[in-house]
């Protein structure tokens, strides 16, 4: 078991690397000198320039060869130093503008999250309880259609129903507070997002558990449907549920990334794409290592969780 | 003729099966005639298109939905419609592009994975479960703005040393762009589905008795692995067709795909979307069609995948 957990983690450790590493490569070779992309925004541009230019890059460290300043980065970056925002919100320590936007970002995927899987557990189970009867085929098309429906056209398109049409909510705009009306409908956008993950996985999940021998028991045992739901059923369904931790991850990534660009939320998503339209060399970086870091990290969670809610796999 | 078609179903080829099952599938049928549309809008579009997708007038913006301007006219003056129809011409373009370019490194990648094995097969699995594992749109992002800048410069010197004139337009540069970002995300899905396959069918008595008479693994790929997995590659494309289009579309509206002035159904979303309290039927055409399209796809793979693997359809 231990040994295993060994594995994962370096197996994901060396995926993280390979990844900084590959992002950092193309930010060097590729998104162009910022410094001189500041220089040329500004409207007059002479050789005295040439000297300032050159003083900025050795202040940020970008006249050093490829693998030094890597390895620079790297060593910072353990350290809690950042960098500096060069363009964005100028000389504004990353790590700062971060932990100022992320929790944003999370306080909004972890209520999508919550909602998305009472909602979708509850409507997963529905459609098993029902297979081959009129609820089923109706929640899985519904479904099915909603998830075939980009974020981008869902955001837009609840703004002109239910305050055009309707009229049952104000314009949402910007950040007030998790608790505020205005985050209920990026919030409802995000969770739509994921929960076809959900629904699938519980259907598919509780299908399986419902054919098990030992709910025969319990059922014969004269428990109610309800407790054969809650104490037998439940736990065994959640096995495969909590193993898609990593795509809900990625929906609620591209959730915030479009959410947070359509309702004006100062959070995770919209630093990435005010970052990147900058070409913010140190911005773009955290965005790589915050994503990653999400990724792998939950997808370490799911190794973890796995032995302890199915006991089976504890033994390989 | 009735004695005729009897004989005929007894011995009927897996696409007749295929195609018999499909049709029953009035949802998967609906999303076929969706995305034919679609191309067939695509390729005509700026024939049909009754303006030039720039042609700007400033006095008639915002225009609403009249006889000249069906859909409207947008916040300079251009019509809605035809920008519409040239935005699919773009979405078509990213589609098949994106897609030819992800099935061949997926073909070619998963199918060397599977016949090789050991390292190699570690190492390429490794690498597209890293890509499976990111969130798409991220890496996609990053691809395409970091790639962009050095394939101009490289441009530009190639300019200087041919003065070959075809180096100094630039603008379609966006498109490659996108096809190579979206074909870098792509590949991985297709490639394990392959070398899946080269394993599952490798184990298959056939394949065996092939190279006990002495066929060549590359005879064996050709006449046995590849027409046995057409099935599921036909899936996996069309999935991949309407991802690429969603794709690009959500790239566009975050205003890092294709750009101005070329016509995109993700920009003309995000311009639309600045004035929607005051002009929202222009949010209307993007968005619907937008919406419309990725539905057809999705019904369209999912009946493909009902009609083509009859194991799991039941």
């Amino acid at each position: 078991m231990a040994s295993f957990l060994l594995i994962r983690l370096i197996r994901w450790t060396a995926g993280l690397l390979l990844i900084l590493f590959v992002t950092y490569g193309m930010m060097f070779y590729g998104a162009g000198d910022p410094i001189r992309m500041m220089f040329i925004q500004g409207e007059d541009f002479d050789s005295e320039d040439e000297v300032v230019m050159l003083a900025l890059r050795k202040k940020y460290g970008l006249d050093e060869p490829f693998l030094v300043q890597f390895g620079n980065y790297l060593h910072n970056l353990l350290r809690g130093d950042w960098g500096r925002s060069i363009r964005l919100q100028v000389d504004r320590p990353v790590l700062e503008i971060v932990q100022f936007r992320l929790p944003i970002s999370m306080q909004l995927g972890f209520a999508a999250t919550v909602i998305g899987s009472v909602v979708g557990i509850g409507l997963g189970i529905l459609a098993a309880l029902y297979h081959n009867r009129w609820p089923d085929p109706l929640i899985i098309s519904t479904v099915l259609f909603i998830t075939s429906i980009p974020v981008y056209v869902v955001g837009p398109m609840l703004l002109l129903i239910l305050v055009l049409q309707l009229g049952v909510i104000d314009v949402p705009y910007g950040w007030s507070g998790l608790f505020h009306k205005d985050a209920a409908l990026p919030v409802a956008v995000i969770a739509i997002g994921i929960l076809p993950i959900i629904v699938r996985q519980t259907r598919s999940a509780m299908l399986e558990v419902k054919g098990q021998p030992f709910i025969r028991t319990a059922r014969a045992k004269g428990l109610s449907e309800f407790r054969i739901i809650m104490r037998h059923m439940l736990r065994p369904m959640m096995t495969p549920v909590i193993t898609t931790m990593g795509l809900i991850m990625i929906g609620l990534i591209n959730g915030a990334l479009f959410v947070e660009l359509i309702y004006n939320i100062p959070g995770f998503g919209l630093l990435t794409i005010e970052g990147i339209k900058k070409v913010d060399y140190p911005i773009i970086m955290s965005v790589a290592v915050v994503g990653t870091m999400i990724i792998f990290v939950s997808n370490f969670l799911v190794d973890i969780i796995y032995p302890i809610l199915d006991p089976r796999v504890r033994v390989r | 003729m009735d004695d005729k078609s009897l004989s005929l179903e007894s011995h009927r080829s897996l696409w007749q099966d295929a195609a018999r099952r499909f049709r029953k599938n009035w949802l998967a049928v609906g999303g076929l005639f969706v995305v034919i549309a679609f191309l067939i809008l695509a390729l005509l579009g700026p024939h049909i298109a009754p303006y030039d997708f720039l042609e700007q007038n400033i006095v008639n913006a915002f225009g609403g939905f009249t006889p000249e301007h069906p859909l409207g006219t947008d916040d300079l003056g251009r019509d809605v419609l035809s920008r519409m129809l040239h935005g699919a011409r773009t979405a078509a373009l990213v589609a098949f592009s994106t897609t030819a370019i992800s099935l061949v490194i997926g073909v070619l990648l998963g199918a060397w994975s599977g016949i090789q094995g050991g390292r190699t097969d570690q190492f390429l699995m490794w690498i597209s479960d890293l890509i499976q594992a990111m969130p798409g749109l991220l890496l996609v992002i990053l691809i395409n703005t970091t790639l962009r800048r050095p394939i101009i410069n490289w441009f530009d010197t190639l300019y200087e040393q041919t003065k070959n004139p075809f180096y100094l337009n630039t603008l379609w540069l966006d498109y490659v762009l996108v096809f190579s970002a979206l074909a870098l995300i792509a590949w991985p899905g297709l490639a394990r589905l392959v070398r899946g396959q080269v394993l599952s069918i490798n184990e298959e008595d056939y394949v065996l008795a092939a190279r006990a008479l002495g066929a060549s693994e590359w005879h064996i790929m050709l006449r046995h692995v590849i027409p046995n997995a057409l099935g599921p590659l036909v899936v996996a494309v069309t999935a991949s067709m309407g991802g690429a289009v969603t794709l690009e579309a959500g790239l566009s509206f975050l205003g890092i795909g294709v750009q101005p002035p070329n016509a995109s159904w993700g920009s003309m979303l995000n311009e639309a979307l600045r004035l929607w309290q005051v002009f929202p039927h222009l949010v209307l055409s993007p968005a619907v069609t937008i919406g419309v399209i990725s539905v057809a796809f999705v019904f369209l793979g999912d009946g493909l995948n009902d009609a083509l693997d009859p194991r799991r359809s039941s």
